[in-house]
């Protein structure tokens, strides 16, 4: 079997877009792929596929399972195949996300402040008041450049007729940017040749531009800040992620146990005496950074930051309070917030969404259960949803019934089918519904995106829930030009 | 540096060392126990109360079964002190500052846990497996000391692992040798030939040099000396005691916290009484209590070191 077979084999289905082939045509920016694919026996394909587990396996790129106190590491699944993206496509993406995240940061700075949106009726203040992710605690608070969201990894998904659409924004600590910086790296081991002649934009400044936002933030005017990476620590599922980063930076990973409050300062515990810390780049959740105004069981937080955030000592990324902006049902409002804030049209549109809290829309949805997917405002990670195509009768009026009782938290959307793109499975071409999270980094002087960013697969055939969780694997993702 | 890294860095060699001491005890005597010496059957007992926390009864049930004695010092999770603990929390450590220890180092860790935890190593510890089975875990433990000494930078960080690292080793090597002179109740004039000490010697991995250096008959003060003061011999009390004073000094100029003039009499006071001790001294106060102070001594000054360096909680 050579691997012509492969691709003569390669079936997609009817009615979707497929990322490679159109009309049993291979779509031009794939055609150099195609070519290597020709190039290689399904047993170098193999081979490939199993250097690559072993890269990530031997780096210790794992998450951990934990089940009694025996840890079980895994590694995310890697599909060899990288999934490209042409530079006209790309242009589009970059500009519709930087216009978004320019929106939702006005919006973030007008809702923790003189909340002109709600007194002009743009969003209704009861779907706000309703968030319990908007945090009384921090209103009034300014933050440095008035920024908000310094990270974020908003995802897009692309359906039937190839359009991008906005699936939801990751505004509070969204993950996987490691995974976009390691894919890259295994690449390069798996195609040297393959990726040096297709014109694949670089993607390994990420943390230095990171780098360099985070050391603009800080308070005190010296010239060389302290910024630490705050993690939970090592039994977080992303704490690989977390120690990346800080390498990456040359910046101190701390956990909560090693700084304290003094005088509204924050300081970390060192072998030499305390030492003033200026910016934080956080990767624990609002609820557990300050005990005494969130939750008083956390042992992760530190008693006294927001306080300290409040004097404007310490410098927090991303800001506190983010949550109101990602919300499920506050999404719904967005490409109203663009007109509102920046006078212009959404350039990427959102999925059409349905508030359950709206009678006449859950009517409707109700009706068209098995067209829609039902999700929770508050979770993420493709928990607490459902899936109205493939779930049983059962689970619908479970939902149903839950939908009624507190209605504020869920929303539904239309079933979009997402785009496609070819997997080495099982030592065939396969497509695969995917997902593309672009990473963007938001300073004082803009909004930066490296080109790319990850694309997450659903492995399962024909699933289109591509969260790791969920059996979700990944992809190398290049921008070409 | 972060209190917290500097005590995982501290910990982390501590636990590794005490790995590796346990290992080389139990090679030791596993061999031994297959010879009917001229001190009679093997007996386990001062191995188990070295390294475990059993009663005398349960002690008496288990002392003469090499295959239950390594079972409860190898994989018992009860046991603090049994391999699998310790290995387990300096990897724990490693975990946590991962940022700071190379990758190489972060890899031995990860393979010496992975051994440890492995579900078959259980069935390799008896019969015919087992002397292979320990001898690659001690090989696994001085790979991972030679990784630590070829990839990890010098500063800070290395200087703590050191203070780890010979604080355990002078504190195991005085327990050791306390184990060894109980049996002859701390007797230096007592003479026992060669034969005796040979246990103490190769769980010291010290035999070799001891036939070398030393030529008097005066066997149990040559034991004596070489466990506690010789100067060349890389377990003894002093020269770890050394060592420390170098990386100590190190991490005192490093830092200057305010208590050093404080920190630097209590290290001098530690080193001068087992530098300049001799026999008559010792036995003055015998070599029982001796002993016991030294020991005392350096897990004392951990203390002292931890609330210094390390307390962040």
């Amino acid at each position: 079997m050579d691997s012509e077979f492969l691709i003569q084999n390669y079936q997609t289905g009817t009615a979707l877009f497929d990322e490679m082939q159109f009309d049993r045509q291979i779509r031009l920016p794939y055609q150099k792929l195609v070519e290597t694919i020709r190039n290689h026996s399904i047993d170098d394909l193999q081979l490939k596929h199993k250097l690559a587990g072993e890269l990530f396996m031997n780096q210790g790129i794992t998450f951990t399972v934990y089940s009694d106190d025996a840890g079980i590491e895994r590694i995310f699944p890697f599909d060899i195949l990288p999934r490209i993206i042409t530079a006209a496509e790309w242009a589009h993406i970059e500009k519709g996300i930087q216009q978004r995240l320019k929106a939702l940061n006005l919006f973030l700075k007008d809702i923790y402040h003189e909340q002109q949106i709600l007194k002009d009726k743009i969003i209704p203040a009861e779907l706000i008041a309703s968030c319990p992710h908007y945090l009384r605690e921090i209103a009034g608070i300014n933050v440095p450049h008035d920024i908000y969201v310094h990270i974020s990894g908003i995802d897009l998904i692309r359906g039937e007729d190839g359009t991008f659409y906005i699936l939801e924004d990751n505004l509070r600590t969204p993950s996987g940017v490691s995974y976009m910086l390691e894919n890259r790296e295994v690449t390069k081991r798996l195609f040297p040749d393959l990726l040096s002649q297709a014109n694949v934009r670089m993607v390994h400044n990420y943390p230095l531009l990171l780098h360099n936002n985070l050391r603009a933030l800080s308070p005190r005017p010296v010239s060389n800040p302290t910024v630490v990476l705050l993690t939970p620590g090592v039994y977080n599922s992303a704490y690989y992620e977390h120690t990346f980063l800080a390498r990456q930076m040359g910046i101190e990973l701390v956990e909560g146990r090693d700084l304290l409050i003094d005088n509204h300062k924050v300081y970390m515990k060192t072998t030499a005496g305390l030492q003033q810390v200026d910016v934080i780049y956080r990767r624990i959740d609002d609820e557990f950074m300050d005990p005494l105004l969130f939750r008083p069981d956390s042992i992760l937080g530190i008693p006294g930051i927001i306080g300290a955030y409040r004097k404007g000592t310490v410098a927090l990324a991303n800001a506190v309070g983010n949550g109101v902006a990602d919300d499920k049902a506050v999404y719904a409002y967005v490409p109203a917030m663009i007109k509102y804030y920046l006078n212009e049209e959404p350039i990427l549109p959102n999925v059409p969404t349905y508030q359950m809290s709206n009678e006449d829309e859950r009517k409707y949805v109700f009706e068209n259960m098995h067209k829609m997917v039902v999700k929770r405002t508050n979770q993420s990670g493709g928990y607490g949803m459902l899936m109205g195509n493939t779930a049983s009768d059962e689970e619908i009026s479970k939902f149903k019934h839950a939908i009624e009782k507190t209605p504020r938290e869920f929303i539904a959307q239309p079933i979009i089918k997402l785009s496609t793109v070819p997997c080495f499975i099982d030592d065939q071409l396969k497509p695969r519904h995917v997902d593309l999270r672009p990473y963007a980094l938001c300073g004082p002087d803009g909004v930066q995106i490296v080109p790319g960013g990850l694309t997450r697969v659903a492995l399962k055939e024909g699933s289109l829930v591509v969260n790791s969780s969920q059996g979700g694997g990944s992809k190398d993702t290049w921008v070409i030009d | 540096m972060l209190s917290r890294v500097a005590d995982s860095m501290f910990w982390m060699n501590r636990y590794i060392e005490r790995a590796e001491g346990l290992l080389r005890v139990l090679l030791t005597n596993y061999v031994l126990s297959l010879d009917k010496g001229p001190y009679g059957v093997h007996s386990w007992k001062p191995v188990l109360e070295l390294f475990g926390n059993l009663s005398a009864e349960e002690i008496n049930q288990i002392e003469y079964s090499s295959t239950d004695t390594l079972k409860y010092l190898v994989i018992n999770r009860n046991n603090h002190n049994s391999l699998r603990s310790l290995i387990n929390k300096a990897r724990e450590n490693a975990r946590g500052m991962q940022d700071h220890i190379t990758k190489e180092v972060w890899e031995e860790v990860n393979q010496l846990y992975h051994t440890v935890n492995h579900p078959g190593l259980e069935k390799k510890l008896s019969g015919a497996d087992a002397l292979p089975t320990i001898g690659n875990l001690l090989k696994q433990c001085l790979t991972y000391v030679g990784v630590t000494d070829t990839t990890m930078p010098r500063g800070m960080g290395w200087d703590f692992m050191n203070i780890g690292r010979y604080i355990e080793r002078g504190v195991l090597t005085s327990d050791i040798t306390f184990k060894q002179f109980q049996q002859i109740n701390f007797d230096l004039d007592d003479e026992k030939d060669i034969l005796f000490w040979r246990n103490l010697l190769l769980s010291l991995s010290g035999y070799e040099l001891h036939m070398k250096y030393y030529s008097s008959n005066a066997t149990n003060s040559n034991v004596l000396h070489q466990a506690v003061f010789n100067q060349y011999f890389p377990r003894s009390v002093v020269y770890s005691l050394e060592r420390m004073e170098k990386y100590l000094m190190n991490v005192l100029d490093e830092n200057d916290p305010p208590q050093k003039q404080m920190m630097l009499r209590e290290f001098g006071r530690i080193h001068s009484r087992v530098k300049y001790a001799d026999e008559t001294s010792i036995k003055q106060v015998t070599l029982q209590y001796f002993l016991q102070e030294s020991k005392q001594d350096m897990l004392k000054f951990s203390h002292v070191l931890g609330q210094q360096f390390f307390s962040y909680a």
